[in-house]
């Protein structure tokens, strides 16, 4: 919990100025509840992360009408949908959209909104920083797409190998949208990243020790860590290629001495992190839900927790396992074989650990339930194809088929994918207090679920039987015979994607139909564990009107049931309902909460990198203009009070209750510094 | 066990068989068919893997599948809490372990193995933005290589002669892939790797470009043809054959032909000993043009079958299909006879010909293979062009040019 200690002092005359305040005129805090400014200048977690969520899901759809496109041209030999150009600008897409701006954010989403109710914090440590992030991806976003409206999307695949992704043989602006737009997506991972490490840190509630938190949290810590060290290598590799491009610097170009296989080590050392970052929130997800609808804790949860952490170090040391075929030499390919291998072992705690957490329990098949089981079945067939290509010679073979692909997906749809539908349709009445419609949700999850196999099972066979990956066209004389033959599972894997589409169009009815009805949510739909539920659906702006002291993990379960002993053996036995253990928890409001004010400078300062990212590759002089609004924002931010001054809002709140003496007398204060 | 778990146990016997019979028959890359002790190897490796991977999912499904039916909610009570067993952890940490154990030794072991760089013929082999260029010298497998071979798209080699190849290219990062016989070697600008290449029996093995390198790297492909010591001295021995045993005649098409070849074709494409009516040598000067500095050398294109990266056959689909699936005793002499395959000896034209494919690369290459040749984009490049250019030819410089082509076998 970060106390504002200069403002703790008991007498106000005693407190210090931190700030400049109204003084200075322009330097206010936005102090509005309701309508668009409301959304546009909040440091509120929850509502950052439900504008972090809708946002994913947008570029979720782009990201699935692209690879749409691209099925629908590999649905046929030699078809002619899409042209060789724009195939390769469409597959660039489809992996730069899915991995950047939808798994990554959408599990920023889920951290963000879940993450402080989940340790019983406000807010995160730094809500400005927060807003940051969210306006930096947004913003970030948009202006990669431009790329399709301004001369070209990227088209060097989203690896950008060099010198393939060289002005000389990537002409158009495509690749420099691309450098530039991760870039300001870089920034928005780095600060959300750094926030949330110090929120799980330094926020939890009292009792809540590292071995009391949820899985979920203590996954998105392993993952904030992991972006924290990863994002700047992609940093680095993206200023060299950026520099390369655009200021005629030689960082991987043959002719001037350096070696373009430098690229491909910054890129796979953050590439390999990268795919732990897309899989372990959905690793934290499930494992919620599945004890939840088990009804009993998840099995081994040190061992869950450690093999997460121990795939957070492991994940640093097999980068080279992308460049088997790349011409490493032998030594360094046997030792990333091995080091490849032995992530497999925590991989496989996990998929053990969550099967005998289903083991002897009471399962309750809800649609969340139905995906995070999903997820451990498609995860486990990702997993096991991946020790199939870690033993680096049969990896020569399988590398840059639709092997891999099928792998990949398997991991990233299947493994990740899948895990953050079970938690949308798990928390969706937290987030807003109605639950989705379960009758269309089965149908979502089945329509995903053998759409799923559909599209990528058939692309293992495809791949082993030698359809290269990132092909315009696949020639009918490399089919082979019999009726299975390979344009017979092209074609089916085509079918697949639209099955896989026609389950997200459900979803998306669902969150429609349910926005309209009017039954709420009933406070503790699924009989959960953890502190998110021992507060409304959803949420106050403060979360809990008092900050609960935890003892054991799985809090909130453990106030609701007690074991008794009986005749036959030690039997679980419910002594109070949700509703008593709200009221009992609120009985005693935690009085003078402070809240961080929202800011005016979050989006300002975040609009300013587009605008320096678009001077850079069509006229300088806007990257200056951008730089003005850029130190402009600082400023800003830097000069503003640390809050509203009360009598700036309309009407003023209610004077707040008188502080409840604590055994030394001074108030509880509550203020996060933004 | 319940009924409805054997039932499932069942569906997913009957869902694995499924998936192994539902392979194509005769996929000419398929990995899973090793023509040379390379790629065995290899799939000595790769099969038990699928195996142990395979079983392994089943017992997963297996214990998932078990817990659904068995434990649903009926009713039951609630279940006890339990936090979890230390010997059931460690134990199923353990077995993956051992089980990697064993999958690792063998798999450091292969790797040691491919790396090995003894050869008896030494073959270079340089990528290009789309195709794939071989340089010959030195002896091969026995047989003398007296002037250097220069080919491109088809890889021919000796049987069971190691191969030995050091890749490297001119432009972007390609990876050179003959399924059947090895895995992949990326071709890396200012680096040389080497890939062993050996073939069992005479044979085309194809494969094609898996380093994403672009605009074409779908039309960038390439085979290995394998041949016995006899065709391979025979087809060494016709490519060494000098120009002037098959000059065109005077006065014919194939004399006009060769005239405009000089005029329109070589500047990039080199034709060995070809001269000019002054008797001076014709020299190709593709990286003045060209921005990987190279173009295929064409001296015996027809001893090719395919062109374009290996893309677009010379052979009608017919004869292709008759050489791919020749039998090994066979193939070789229908090899070293190319596009004059099932052709009289007194026929003016041979029956195996694709003269359609030729005739439409001629009259606009970009259109069937996108490149960057359009003059209007060459600013970066200095108005050197990725791909050869459309070069407006008219229908009788085509047909000159084909009757010219034709005899460079």
């Amino acid at each position: 919990m970060t106390t504002l200690e200069l403002r703790s002092g008991s007498d106000p005359a005693e407190r210090p100025m931190v700030t400049p305040t109204a003084a200075l005129g322009m330097f206010r805090r936005p102090v509005a509840a309701t309508g668009w400014k409301a959304w546009v200048f909040t440091v509120d977690h929850k509502k950052l992360g439900i504008m972090y969520g809708a946002t994913a899901m947008f570029f979720f759809l782009l990201g699935g009408c692209e690879a749409l496109l691209i099925r629908l041209q590999l649905a046929a030999p030699d078809n002619t949908v899409l042209s060789a150009g724009l195939y390769n600008e469409m597959f660039t897409m489809h992996a730069t959209t899915m991995i950047f701006l939808f798994v990554m954010p959408m599990s920023a989403a889920f951290a963000n909104y879940f993450l402080p109710l989940q340790v019983g914090a406000r807010d995160v440590a730094f809500p400005r920083l927060n807003a940051l992030g969210f306006w930096l991806f947004l913003f970030g976003g948009i202006f990669l797409n431009t790329s399709w409206i301004l001369g070209g999307a990227p088209d060097g695949g989203w690896f950008m190998y060099s010198p393939n992704s060289s002005a000389l043989f990537s002409p158009s602006h495509g690749v420099d949208f691309w450098t530039l737009g991760l870039q300001i997506t870089g920034i928005a991972s780095l600060v959300g990243a750094i926030n949330l490490i110090v929120t799980v840190i330094n926020m939890r509630a009292p009792g809540m020790t590292l071995m009391r938190m949820p899985v979920f949290a203590w996954m998105q810590l392993v993952v904030q860590l992991l972006l924290l060290f990863a994002i700047p290598v992609i940093t680095v590799a993206l200023f060299l290629l950026s520099f390369q491009r655009n200021f005629g610097a030689a960082f991987f170009d043959v002719e001037q001495g350096a070696d373009p296989l430098l690229w491909q080590h910054l890129f796979w050392i953050f590439g390999h992190p990268e795919v732990y970052i897309l899989i372990l929130p959905s690793f934290g997800i499930i494992s919620e839900v599945l004890p939840t609808f088990a009804r009993k804790p998840l099995f081994g949860y040190k061992f869950v927790v450690f093999s997460g952490a121990a795939i957070g170090f492991l994940g640093w040391g097999v980068w080279a396992h992308h460049m088997f075929a790349s011409g490493l030499g032998p030594v360094s390919v046997a030792v990333f074989s091995i080091s490849t291998m032995l992530i497999a072992i925590p991989t496989g705690v996990k998929i053990c650990n969550w099967t005998l957490t289903l083991w002897g329990g009471k399962l309750w098949f809800t649609t969340a339930m139905n995906f995070a089981i999903g997820t451990i079945v498609l995860f486990t067939i990702g997993g096991l194809s991946g020790v199939t290509h870690a033993a680096a010679p049969a990896d020569t073979q399988q590398t840059d088929t639709y092997h891999i692909v099928a792998h990949f997906h398997y991991v990233i749809v299947g493994g990740g994918v899948m895990g953050l539908f079970a938690g949308l349709y798990y928390w969706w009445p937290k987030i807003f207090g109605k639950t989705l419609s379960e009758t269309l949700g089965k149908w979502n999850f089945w329509l995903m679920f053998i759409g799923v196999n559909l599209t990528f099972g058939p692309m293992h066979i495809l791949g082993m039987q030698g359809q290269p990956r990132r092909m315009v066209v696949w020639p009918k004389k490399l089919t082979g015979d019999g009726f299975f033959n390979l344009g017979f599972w092209n074609r089916v894997a085509s079918v697949g994607a639209f099955t896989i589409a026609t389950g997200v169009l459900l979803f998306v009815i669902n969150v429609f139909r349910t926005a309209r009805k009017s039954e709420k949510a009933a406070l503790d739909p699924w009989d959960a564990r953890t502190l998110e539920w021992m507060t409304s659906n959803p949420p106050k702006e403060h979360n809990f009107d008092a900050i609960p002291t935890v003892h054991a993990l799985d809090e909130f379960f453990h106030r609701k049931y007690e074991e008794v002993e009986s005749a036959d053996g030690i039997r679980l036995s419910r002594i109070k309902t949700a509703e008593d253990v709200h009221a009992e928890l609120n009985a005693n409001p935690d009085a003078h909460i402070h809240l961080p004010s929202p800011s005016y400078w979050p989006i300002v300062l975040a609009f300013a990198l587009p605008v320096i990212a678009y001077g850079v590759i069509f006229n300088l002089t806007l990257s200056i203009i951008g730089a003005v609004i850029l130190l402009f924002a600082t400023f800003g931010w830097v000069l503003e009070p640390s809050v509203a001054g009360e009598d700036e809002y309309d009407p003023p709140p209610p004077p707040p209750a008188l502080p409840p003496a604590d055994d030394d007398g001074s108030p509880k204060e509550l203020a996060s510094v933004g | 066990m319940t009924f409805l778990t054997r039932r499932r146990l069942a569906g997913s016997a009957v869902a694995a068989a499924t998936v192994l019979a539902g392979c194509a028959k005769d996929a000419p890359q398929d990995t899973f068919k090793p023509k040379g002790s390379n790629a065995r190897t290899i799939d000595d490796l790769q099969r038990p893997l699928f195996y142990v991977a395979g079983a392994v999912g089943l017992i997963v499904f297996a214990a998932i599948g078990y817990s659904i039916l068995r434990y649903k909610d009926r009713g039951q009570d609630m279940p006890k809490q339990t936090h979890g067993k230390t010997w059931l952890e460690v134990l199923l940490t353990v077995i993956p372990a051992l089980i990697l154990v064993g999958v690792g030794i063998p798999t450091v072991a292969a790797v040691f193995e491919l790396a090995d760089q003894k050869s008896e013929c030494v073959v270079n082999v340089t990528g290009q933005q789309w195709w794939w260029e071989y340089d010959y010298s030195g002896t091969c497998g026995g047989v003398e290589i007296t002037e250097p071979i220069v080919t491109s798209g088809e890889l021919v080699i000796p049987t069971n002669t190691s191969v030995l190849l050091r890749i490297t290219s001119r432009d972007v990062i390609h990876s050179y892939w003959i399924p059947a016989l090895n895995g992949k070697r990326d071709a890396v600008p200012g680096r040389l790797q080497t890939l062993r290449l050996e073939a069992d029996e005479p044979g085309i093995y194809v494969g094609q470009c898996t380093e994403f390198c672009g605009l074409s790297h779908a039309r960038m492909r390439q085979a290995a043809v394998a041949l016995n010591p006899a065709d391979f001295q025979a087809w060494v021995d016709n490519q060494l054959e000098a120009y002037a045993d098959n000059a065109p005649e005077a006065d014919t098409l194939a004399a006009k032909g060769e005239s405009t070849f000089i005029a329109s074709c070589s500047r990039c494409h080199q034709v060995n000993e070809l001269v000019k009516k002054d008797g001076t040598p014709v020299l190709a000067e593709p990286d003045l043009w060209v921005v990987s500095g190279a173009a295929p050398n064409l001296t015996n294109l027809m001893t090719r079958t395919a062109i374009g990266g290996w893309t677009f056959d010379l052979l009608t689909e017919d004869c292709r299909e008759q050489l791919w699936n020749a039998s090994p005793e066979e193939f070789g002499s229908l090899y070293l006879q190319g596009v004059w395959m099932n052709t009289d000896a007194d026929a003016d034209k041979p029956v195996c010909f694709d003269e359609a494919t030729l005739r439409d690369w001629l009259r606009d290459a970009p259109a069937m293979k996108p490149n960057y040749s359009d003059p209007a984009k060459l600013d970066s490049t200095g108005g050197r062009t990725r791909g050869m250019p459309n070069l407006h030819l008219n229908e009788t410089q085509i047909d000159e040019l084909i009757a010219y082509l034709l005899e460079r076998k």
